[in-house]
């Protein structure tokens, strides 16, 4: 089958925060900005990434309701749901939409609002994606169930608090030269490991992970519109690829994995998108990882093959992983520091990267990017996808 | 002689001993100072707390319109046996917070306001006033209320504070919890930090004077825009804050 | 009558699984195997385990303990556990017992105990 090359013409975002408006205008307004970006309202369909309008908002068949509030009717549209990887699986679906050429452009945007309900509940909407009878009864959330696996990984490659810390710090820290990024507030090792406060400033979440190991709850939206060839080279902006996509699954629960410590979805979903991109780990100048948990961050740089197994915190000790070092990890502030609304969450890593490869990114930019790379986590790892952008001219 | 209605309405307050200040290592790595403030020094903090009472998120607006009464009436003398404290980095006000003694074994604690978030500074406050009422004034359990889920958070759960829900707090007479002598102290260790004394330098910045918050809880750029996206679902009436955002207009 | 928590195994080629799933991993191929209930061992030892606390809004408790363990036949669950000073590589037992309560409902799971 032949398929057609994919490119990025345009790209919006909100700030990550609290937004008090609606979903579907948290949705409609980084579209509006997409379109103003790629210069032009010809869209042939829209794919909507969210995960909780129905539990959380009260809303359902969010496609519906943006392509109207654009006025982009009579575009198809649909809603994508896939978890926390909701965004990554719509950029994905919308890959497939102009490769195959069914479509030539079509738009992707991503929009949660969680803010609308209490931090409790907002916790416990998103644990409902573990194994309902296996996981969930047990009172098990996303942060417990990190909280077990970084257990695993401390005690078999060494990785101690003080690495997932210098996560956080270099996360954190990174958001403050992104002025859309949810956290503005500058953080120390000093103030979260060393100090004598600083098991109070920073107590455990679950036991191992801490308050400032965990992403902090976020209302946003992000978009990009993808095309053809032909309408790419009709846009005045610098031509990016999305060169390769990739997408595996693993056991819907944790506990049944044989080796506890892999997570062979990101594995599986990473080679996939290169071996498409007909790229490999070494060539990529800049990454955004899920790192929803600082323990993420340091294993999917392990298991996107940018480092050996169990010596991506070494890697971090070194300084590899930050603004200016080999490859800059999360330098938009990643899930930490811009702050995770789920479904936005794999549409803004694209956003990032595109905003780096074109060289738009201002005080966080990466030197000379010319590839990058996304992986967007959805589940505890039950299902992840990864993407691969290359700059082309 | 003329009747001194002054001496009348004006409550007499019964001796507190004062509260030690003390510091801290915030995560950022700034050093704050969590300290008892005078009478005196109400003033230069009504400035800071009124704008945050159009604030209409995490109950901001709320919490902010009655921590200013309660500040106002103890600079008044209008409330009896009300002490305040605040917390400063570099001067800067960081938060507030207030309560008073009820008899000598029960406080009633009143408001946690945080100006600066992200840092836990509302909890390591609220502790200090925990601290307060148990160490200083060596009482034997505090009555608690929250307006907002994240207040609900830090101090019901966090302390697994017991239900005393026949007793109507003086908050809006809604069922009090209390923080117990017994329940503090299982708390104290991961809860209730700060070193003192604090060194002469540090507290004299903090005296010398409460500077404004340097990023402050601001409201929306419409006022009624979290109102409205709950009532108006069309979303129109919010179409002016996204023009704003926009640069529209 | 004690409750029990079962594991699935395939009548066709013994694979053991937990949780219920409708296809054999093992064997597999496309159709609906059929299974027996196992009831799931009562003794193993603890993979991994942490203290939860930030529970969800139903938990009227400060904290909880969650750990897998894997079980004396070589299955792995997800459980809470009442271990005082857990460690990797205890020995533990499981007691079936209720675990939430979601309105009237009273779900059973498994709870580990040090052996
Ligand atoms: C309740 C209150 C005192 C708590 O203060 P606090 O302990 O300092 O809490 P914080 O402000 O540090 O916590 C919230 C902030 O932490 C930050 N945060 C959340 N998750 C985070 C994470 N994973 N990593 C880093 N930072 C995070 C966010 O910036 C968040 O602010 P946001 O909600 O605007 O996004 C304070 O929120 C307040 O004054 N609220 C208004 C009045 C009130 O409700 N008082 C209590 C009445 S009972
Ligand atoms: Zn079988």
């Amino acid at each position: 089958m032949t398929v057609r090359d994919v490119y990025v013409i345009g790209v919006g975002i909100t700030s990550f925060t609290r937004l008090e408006y609606p979903l579907s205008e948290i949705a409609a307004y980084p579209a509006m900005m997409a379109m103003k970006d790629a210069g032009t309202r010809d869209i042939d369909h829209l794919y909507v990434a969210n995960m909780g309008g129905g539990r959380v908002n009260h809303q359902t068949g969010l496609a519906s309701a943006v392509v109207d509030t654009l006025s982009l009717t009579p575009a198809g549209a649909e809603t994508i749901e896939n978890g926390p990887a909701s965004g990554g699986s719509a950029v994905k679906t919308g890959y497939m939409a102009v490769a195959s050429g069914l479509h030539d452009t079509v738009m992707v945007t991503g929009a949660e609002r969680m803010r609308e309900v209490n931090n409790l509940e907002a916790t416990d909407f998103v644990a409902t994606l573990t194994h309902p009878l296996a996981e969930h009864i047990y009172g098990v959330t996303l942060p417990s169930l990190a909280a077990m696996f970084t257990r695993l990984y401390m005690e078999k490659y060494g990785v101690t608090e003080r690495h997932l810390a210098m996560v956080a710090v270099k996360n954190q820290n990174a958001a403050l030269r992104n002025e859309f990024a949810h956290l503005q507030q500058e953080i120390s090792i000093d103030g979260i490991l060393d100090s004598p406060e600083a098991m109070t400033n920073n107590p455990y979440v679950a036991e191992l992970l801490r308050f400032f190991d965990c992403c902090p709850v976020s209302d946003g939206g992000a978009c990009v519109i993808l095309a053809s060839e032909e309408v790419a080279g009709k846009v005045d902006r610098p031509l990016v690829r999305l060169a390769g996509v990739g997408q595996a699954s693993d056991t819907h629960a944790v506990h049944e994995r044989e080796d506890p410590t892999d997570l062979l979805a990101v594995r599986r979903a990473a080679a996939m998108a290169f071996e498409r991109a007909g790229l490999t780990p070494a060539d990529v100048d800049v990454a955004e990882l899920h790192d929803a948990f600082t323990i993420l961050e340091i294993v999917e740089s392990e298991e996107c093959g940018f480092f050996p197994k169990g010596e991506g915190h070494l890697a971090l000790e070194r300084g590899e992983t930050a603004l200016g070092g080999k490859l800059p990890i999360n330098v938009s502030g990643g899930l930490k520091g811009r702050g995770h609304p789920v479904g936005a969450t794999g549409v803004a890593q694209a956003y990032e990267i595109v905003h780096q490869l074109r060289g738009e990114a201002g005080e966080r930019q990466v030197d000379g990017a010319r590839v990058g790379f996304t992986c967007n986590f959805g589940g505890f790892g039950n299902n992840v996808v990864c993407l691969v952008f290359k700059r082309e001219n | 002689m003329p009747v001194d209605l002054e001496k009348i309405l004006r409550p007499v307050d019964n001796p507190m001993p004062p509260f030690p200040a003390k510091h801290m290592k915030v995560a950022s790595g700034e050093e704050m100072v969590i300290r008892q403030v005078t009478r005196d020094e109400i003033p230069s903090i009504l400035p800071h707390v009124a704008p945050l009472v159009w604030v209409e998120r995490d109950f901001y607006d709320v919490v902010a319109a009655r921590v200013y009464a309660e500040l106002l009436a103890f600079y008044a003398h209008r409330m009896q046996d009300e002490y305040v404290l605040v917390a400063q980095i570099d001067g800067e006000l960081c938060a507030v917070v207030n309560g008073r003694m009820v008899n000598k074994d029960v406080g009633m604690s009143l408001h946690t306001l945080a100006m600066r978030r992200g840092l836990r500074i509302g909890a390591h406050a609220f502790a200090a006033k925990m601290e307060y009422h148990m160490d200083i004034l060596g009482q034997k359990e505090v009555l608690i209320v929250a307006e907002s889920p994240i207040g609900f958070r830090r101090w019901m759960i966090e302390y697994n504070l017991e239900k005393r829900f026949d007793i109507a707090h003086e908050l809006g007479g809604v069922p009090s919890w209390a923080l117990t002598k017994e329940l503090f102290d299982r708390a104290r260790d991961t809860l209730v930090v700060g070193r003192r004394p604090v060194p002469d330098e540090l507290l004299a910045k903090a005296a010398a004077a409460i500077l404004p918050p340097s990023d402050p809880p601001t409201p929306p750029e419409d006022l009624l825009a979290a109102t409205r996206a709950r009532y108006d679902p069309t979303g129109t009436a919010l179409v002016l804050q996204r023009w704003k955002q926009e640069g529209k207009v | 009558m004690p409750r029990e928590i079962y594991a699935y195994k395939c009548k066709k080629c013994g694979h053991v699984h937990y949780p219920y799933r409708m296809v054999c991993r093992n064997c597999g191929k496309n159709e609906h195997n059929e299974f027996e209930p196992v009831p799931l061992p009562k003794t193993g030892k603890l993979l991994t385990f942490t203290t939860l606390y930030s529970l969800p809004p139903d938990f009227e408790v400060p904290s909880l303990g969650l750990a897998i363990v894997a079980l004396e036949n070589g299955i792995t669950v997800t459980g809470q556990h009442r271990i005082d000073e857990p460690e990797t590589g205890m020995a533990v037992s499981v007691e079936v017992e209720i675990v939430r309560r979601d309105g009237y409902d009273e779900h059973y799971g498994m709870v580990f105990y040090k052996a």
